[in-house]
């Protein structure tokens, strides 16, 4: 291995990884992202090898532990190329019939197929599996193709061509407009035009400059930043240095998570490879250009994403925001002219420039251009990442590509842009997806978190939870968020306990109004929509639990309590042995009570009645020890 | 410590020792050996006082480790043969009478510490690096040519004293003064052997904690001893030590001359990292969105209440921490709850404590005997 002299070694450097890869005939792509490897995916790749080489295959057969493939639901994932069959939940069992299947013979492989809901046919490959087919996976479509830990991987699918490109024929001048005319919006949450900071970084006085990935990604519930920092940290980098070319800039940061050990070790791994190829450091492709990549750890703060706070963190100080009078753009990181962008939004980078802004701007809507990374979770078939052009509804992506809500469950909502955004209804499930449209309906795009919640989710709890996450991750250096979070927690705990107010919710929008203007940063600011789009549009539920102390989720355990319907029960004892607490008593005859007094409603007697008999039962609170007095008959599992 | 790794069951048969072990239980000394040598030490058994005593003289171990029940000898004549005899090597007394008394005897007799058997891998490994820097030190102190004999101190005048009293008590001269010259000198060895005691457990407080200050000396050293480095600097801290020990922010805040009251700001801020020891397991339960929505709060509520701990606290014994993460990105398997460094999805009572009862099963596994 050398060095990267120029244009034309990368050239010659790609040819021979190209041949290097196709000197196997087929490529088995085992996923390793974490989702997968909770699963197990470790051990499937290594005995995939295991056999592969038992069979002496070794020539002809490639296993590849590749970055997140997005299907998590159904996980381990394997893709066989070129074919681009997939198995789902694979695992070391399967594999000698999978070999069995590469050589040629027959094996019954069915179970591993995906069926289709519709026709119970299997089929088999990656682009008519529904959840694939209809994605455009831009960002994420070399996830499946490349070994995160081998830069060669990178470079043979057409790796760094962007960044020679740059290097050798444009300007920073026609790099920043470039992707000024692709209307690429950054990906992080508020969804700024990218080119048009990049510009002011560009003019900002001040030497030197720096470039950051926000790789913090503080929303619960949203992992696409680090499925693409794992599974395709190159694909990052050069975005980054391609930004750095086009601003002047001398240094960069990734700033991750510490949550995230993977993705920190495959960023790491591709910072040391770059640096030895000579695609980082002194004079990048003989071009006179030169810039370097630090990692540095964000130590979990919700707020330290902020981009005025990250930069803080990054100087050492506890990581919390500055009034921004003057943008951190132009006064960051040491007082100096700082561009921050999120991970999607400098893997975008490249492929701009490889394609051309006008291929870009073929994509999307009026005023979002591109894809989106969703991650799709919650009460939904197909949990998993997924890829969208931009003005696609939400219809389609939950249920298209969703599939829909499990076990015959009513859809009530989906929340976007995390604890910054908003629940939307079903009656708007035909809205294009766009920066503007989700900002329209009181929610945000944020950075892309999209969660499913059924009717057994409860719209006070949801913005509950979320008004406890911001309470706390509030730094509390300015009162209205300070405070305002804590006394809308306040009110909201009052009310899932059933001790509302008829007036709580005139303040709890009162409260929002304000903090809404007042706040220092983002993180106050935006902290009431959650509250705000659940009143908005399920003002019901606040009512019912206020007025009639009734959750009708069934979520709210101050509301509800546990209940052994005597008819129904099979006396087969799982409640009893579920219960932590002890509190589920058995009488001489086999008759199976919740002793009230010692349940904790941790719900494992619900989790562990059989099915046949759904015998425990959740009934409203006030009901317990006079079931027939006149109160609403209890719910059976479908509260 | 030496560099070549001895090949498993052969006995080094010259040069300087680490560990000698001394113990009749064959088993249990092997299994010692094995780990020891496992964690890069040379070790040598002997299964009688007798021998173990000769190996002591000629091999210059660092530490012995002495069991109280021996073939040939009582356990503490052995200990008190063993300080005469090589009196820089550090003992360390193991008994399968785990009584606190037997342990303040053999502290009191000048054992470095006390081991019950079964003895945990981890804590015989710890030990024994701890007494070797102890008898380094003392070798340092003896300096050249003082590795013989070691002036009698305070206590040993004492001992003798009472040794002496004893005999003539023994020959029957009883007298009132001699007796009440034998309570006084009790007395006063008592008390002398109990400072005594003390004195050791400071010094090896202050041996451990001069080991947690050249640790994060090395730590500081990755940053160049960089004030911007601070937050990075405490990450590596509270992975090494699981936690962020007083001492060692007191250090870092005099070494990167950053106030300690900014040490501690940080230190609360962010959720990584912990002012109280963590336990050896660490039981996250994923409170992100997608989990919240599939019944998170119920798994919480369940594992806290088998567990018998609330988030945030650790056990008694120290061995699990239950904590509650935003988003470990692992959606899919919503709810789910991270132990260690493995996922389970919703796990029930009974599946829980399955993987509660074999991570124990597992630290009993890895004790020798
Ligand atoms: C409280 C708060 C948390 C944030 N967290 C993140 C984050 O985790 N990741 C991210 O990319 N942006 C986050 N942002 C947005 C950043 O401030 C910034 O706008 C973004 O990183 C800019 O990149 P973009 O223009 O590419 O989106 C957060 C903002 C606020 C107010």
């Amino acid at each position: 291995m050398s060095r990267i002299e120029t244009p034309a070694d990368l050239a010659r450097l790609r040819d021979q990884a190209v041949a290097r890869r196709n000197s196997r005939g087929t490529w088995v792509a085992v996923c390793a992202g974490t989702g997968c490897r909770a699963y197990g995916a470790e051990a499937l790749a290594e005995s995939l090898e295991k056999e592969v080489e038992k069979r002496g295959l070794g020539k002809k057969i490639g296993v590849r532990k590749t970055g997140c493939h997005g299907f998590c639901e159904r996980g381990p994932l394997v893709v066989v190329q070129p074919s681009d069959v997939c198995y789902l939940g694979a695992q070391p069992k399967n594999v000698p019939a999978i070999v069995d299947k590469l050589e040629g013979k027959d094996a019954a492989l069915d179970k591993l197929l995906y069926v289709d809901a519709e026709n119970g046919k299997p089929l088999a490959r990656l682009d008519e599996i529904p959840f694939y087919k209809h994605q455009q996976r831009v960002v994420l479509g070399d996830n499946v193709h490349i070994d995160a830990s081998d830069i060669l991987d990178y470079i043979a699918v057409g790796g760094y061509a962007a960044l020679a490109k740059a290097l050798s024929g444009m300007t920073p001048e026609e790099v920043l407009q470039e992707v000024k005319e692709a209307k690429l919006r950054g990906r992080g949450g508020g969804g700024f035009p990218a080119g048009r900071k990049w510009e002011t970084t560009r003019k900002a006085p001040g030497e030197p400059k720096y470039v950051i990935v926000n790789a913090d990604e503080g929303d619960p519930g949203a992992y696409m930043d680090r499925s693409i920092l794992e599974g395709n940290p190159h694909g990052v980098l050069e975005g980054l240095i391609l930004g750095a070319y086009a601003i002047g800039a001398g240094e960069g940061f990734i700033y991750v998570r510490q949550e995230y050990p993977l993705a920190r070790e495959h960023a790491q791994k591709a910072l040391d490879q770059a640096r030895e190829y000579g695609l980082l450091g002194e004079n990048i492709l003989g071009s006179g250009f030169s810039f370097d990549v630090k990692i540095h750890r964000g130590a979990g703060a919700f707020v330290s994403g902020e981009s005025s706070a990250l930069m803080s963190a990054i100087e050492g100080h506890v990581g919390e925001p500055r009034p921004k009078y003057i943008h951190t753009s132009e006064k960051g990181v040491w007082g100096k002219p700082s561009c921050l962008n999120n991970v999607e939004t400098w893997a975008n980078v490249p492929h701009i420039i490889n394609r051309g802004a006008e291929w870009f701007t073929g994509m999307g809507t009026e005023g979002s251009k591109g894809t989106k990374i969703f991650s799709l979770v919650g009460k939904v078939n197909n949990t998993g990442l997924v890829e969208v052009p931009m003005g696609i509804t939400l219809r389609d992506i939950i249920f298209k590509i969703g599939g829909g809500v499990p076990g015959g469950k009513k859809f009530k909502a989906v929340q976007t842009g995390g604890p910054s955004g908003g629940v939307i209804p079903e009656s708007m499930l035909d809205l294009p997806v766009d920066f503007d449209e989700l900002t329209r309906v009181g929610s945000m795009m944020g950075s892309g978190g999209m969660i499913v919640m059924d009717e057994n989710t409860c719209m006070v709890d949801t913005a509950r939870y979320y008004m406890s996450f911001l309470a706390h991750e509030s730094c509390g250096k300015c009162v209205p968020c300070r405070e305002g979070t804590r006394q809308m927690l306040r009110i909201l705990d009052r009310i899932v306990a059933g001790e509302g107010k008829e007036e709580d919710l005139a303040v709890l929008e009162e409260l929002g109004d304000f903090m809404e203007d007042a706040s220092l940063c983002a993180l106050g600011q935006s902290a009431p929509f959650p509250v705000l789009s659940t009143l908005k549009y399920f003002r019901g539920e606040y009512e019912e639990h206020i007025r009639e102390k009734r959750c009708r989720a069934g979520v709210c355990t101050p509301l509800i309590a546990y209940d052994i319907d005597q008819e129904t029960c099979g006396k087969c004892g799982a409640c009893l042995r579920a219960c932590p607490v002890a509190a589920v008593d058995q009488s001489a005859d086999k008759v199976f009570t919740i002793l009230q007094e010692k349940c904790i409603k941790c719900g494992a007697c619900f989790t562990a009645c059989p099915e046949k008999f759904s015998a425990v039962i959740k009934v409203p609170a006030y009901a317990i020890g006079k079931p027939s007095a006149g109160n609403p008959p209890p719910a059976g599992k479908q509260v | 410590m030496n560099t070549r790794k001895p090949v498993a069951g052969e006995q080094p048969a010259e040069g300087p020792l680490d560990v000698l072990i001394i113990d009749g239980e064959e088993a249990f000394a092997a299994a010692c050996r094995r780990t020891l040598e496992h964690a890069g030490f040379r070790v040598a058994t002997s299964g009688t006082a007798g021998q173990g005593l000769a190996l002591a003289e000629t091999r210059h171990p660092g530490v012995v480790l002495l069991a109280l029940e021996l073939p040939d000898m009582p356990g503490a004549e052995a200990l008190g043969a063993l300080s005469r005899q090589a009196p820089a090597a550090v003992p360390v007394v193991a008994s399968a009478h785990g009584t606190v008394d037997a342990a303040v005897e053999s502290m009191k007799l000048g054992a470095f510490d006390f081991l019950a058997k079964p003895v945990g891998a981890e804590k015989l490994v710890e030990t024994v690096r701890r007494g070797l820097n102890l008898s380094v030190l003392r070798k340092e102190a003896a300096g050249p040519g003082a590795a013989g004999a070691q002036a009698p101190d305070k206590y040993d005048l004492l001992l003798q004293g009472l040794d002496v009293l004893g005999e003539a008590y023994s020959l029957g001269l009883e007298k009132r003064q001699l007796l009440d010259e034998l309570t006084w000198l009790e007395n006063e060895a008592k008390y002398h052997a109990e400072s005594l005691g003390q004195i050791k457990k400071k010094e090896r407080v202050i041996l451990d904690i001069r080991n947690d200050l050249l640790e994060s000396d090395v730590i500081m050293r990755r940053y160049d001893f960089h004030k911007n480095a601070l937050i990075q600097v405490l990450l590596d801290v509270q992975e090494k030590f699981r936690w962020l020990p007083r001492h060692v922010l007191n250090w870092i805040s005099g070494r990167l001359n950053i106030p300690v009251r900014d040490i501690y700001t940080i230190a609360h801020f962010y959720e990584a990292f912990s002012l109280e020891p963590r336990g050896r397991h660490i039981v996250q339960v994923c409170t992100g969105t997608a989990c919240h929505v599939r019944g998170a709060s119920e798994l919480l509520t369940r594992i806290s209440a088998t567990l018998g701990v609330k988030p945030g606290e650790t056990d008694a014994r120290q061995a699990f921490t239950l904590e509650t993460v935003h988003c470990i990105g692992c959606c899919a398997l919503a709810p789910v709850v991270q132990i260690d460094s493995r996922y389970h999805r919703n796990p029930s009572k009974s599946q829980f404590e399955k993987i509660i009862q074999s991570l124990e099963k597992e630290e009993v596994d890895t004790c020798p005997a």
